[in-house]
């Protein structure tokens, strides 16, 4: 994030204010983490669209009660959003979702927690990419390519992917660092 | 999606100083740990980040981006209006008769890199929820990934892409499905 941007805590009072612009980019900067949230609390594409909907509109109505002393943002945000997902689910349990709660094969509730927020804070970060070193990010870490494979998919140099893709790690350390003090 | 993890002195080199190896080597984690964002999951595409609409006018395009571009004349897109380089019009093969889609191409940004916009229609997902992939090809083959998708249930799917490459270097395009090289819809 440039450091002329405002922050989320900023955007959240402007929100609270009326602001659409605001809005606009705090949805610009979250769409992604609200829907993976949504997906991975869901599991069902259309229903976490519906989620990551309520979800922005909880976002607009509850901005006021964001206190920018207690803490940044992204908290907020994460919060309000997970409850909005929450809140929907009980109006229209799935069983197939309503399985991740239950015990056996998945993650205990922390752990499924502290991997929601680690994938929120991530996939918000990932924002900051510029274009042409996104896709290096997608294909090395979810695509399985090794790296001569994305440098013959892209048709750039081996050493122009090592160097997008150690560039594309430290602004996502940049972007990472505020969010993970 | 891959279940092969990727190696951090692969992705990034050796030579790293240490402070700065180890804060990249937080994020090397940390991306692992978060999984693949929406649009790359297996349930998922990005419609929250769903552009808007547009129409443009169609015309010739070869001559704009050179000589050897296309030079079946399936493009038949040009420039149709503020930020829109050019319209590529896609077609069913004969055994996917029926689908059709427009390329938008809007202008090159600073980095170099073309944004586009592709609109499918009659593509409905595939069996197995295998994304869909847009290539640049030459001389017939897949030469350049552009981007993947899921396509909706109800046939119809808008979505952004992008081309990080010298558009004249290549000569059509085609969509397929995730580790196929049958094209679905071609220029």
């Amino acid at each position: 994030m440039h450091a002329s941007e405002p922050s989320d805590g900023q955007l959240i009072e402007r929100v609270a204010s009326g602001d659409k612009r605001a809005f606009e980019e705090l949805h610009r900067r979250y769409a992604r983490a609200v829907l993976g949230l949504a997906l991975r609390r869901l599991g069902d594409r259309g229903r976490a669209e519906d989620a990551s909907q309520e979800a922005f509109v909880a976002i607009w109505r509850s901005a006021r009660t964001y206190d920018p002393s207690r803490g940044s943002g992204a908290p907020w945000l994460y919060a309000v959003v997970r409850n909005a997902i929450t809140d929907g689910l009980r109006r229209t349990p799935n069983p197939v979702a309503e399985l991740e709660d239950q015990p056996g094969g998945e993650p205990d509730p922390s752990e499924e927690a502290e991997a929601s927020w680690t994938a929120w804070r991530v996939h918000r970060a990932l924002e900051v990419l510029p274009e042409h070193e996104r896709p290096v990010v997608e294909m090395g870490y979810w695509r399985g390519l090794s790296q001569s494979e994305i440098a013959l998919q892209l048709g750039i140099p081996l050493g122009t992917v090592k160097t997008r893709t150690r560039s594309a790690l430290a602004r996502l350390a940049d972007a990472l660092e505020g969010e993970l003090r | 999606m891959s279940e092969r993890r990727p190696n951090f002195d692969d992705l990034v080199g050796t030579d790293l100083e240490a402070g700065e190896r180890a804060r990249l080597l937080r994020v090397h984690e940390l991306l692992i740990q978060a999984g693949p964002p929406p649009e790359l999951g297996a349930d998922a595409t990005v419609v929250a980040l769903r552009p808007r609409r547009r129409r443009v006018a169609l015309a010739g395009l070869a001559a704009a981006l050179g000589v050897g571009l296309f030079a079946t004349g399936a493009i038949v897109g040009n420039r149709g209006g503020p930020g829109t380089f050019a319209v590529v019009t896609m077609t069913g093969t004969a055994y996917t008769t029926g689908l059709n889609a427009s390329l938008t191409i809007f202008d090159v940004d600073d980095a170099g890199n073309w944004p586009m916009e592709l609109e499918v229609e009659g593509l409905e997902p595939s069996p197995d929820r295998r994304p869909f992939e847009l290539w640049l090809t030459r001389k017939g083959k897949l030469a350049a990934l552009c981007g993947s998708f899921l396509a909706e249930a109800d046939g119809r799917t808008v979505v952004p892409l992008n081309a990080p490459y010298r558009l004249k270097d290549f000569d059509g395009w085609v969509v397929v499905v995730e580790g196929s090289e049958s094209p679905l819809l071609t220029t």
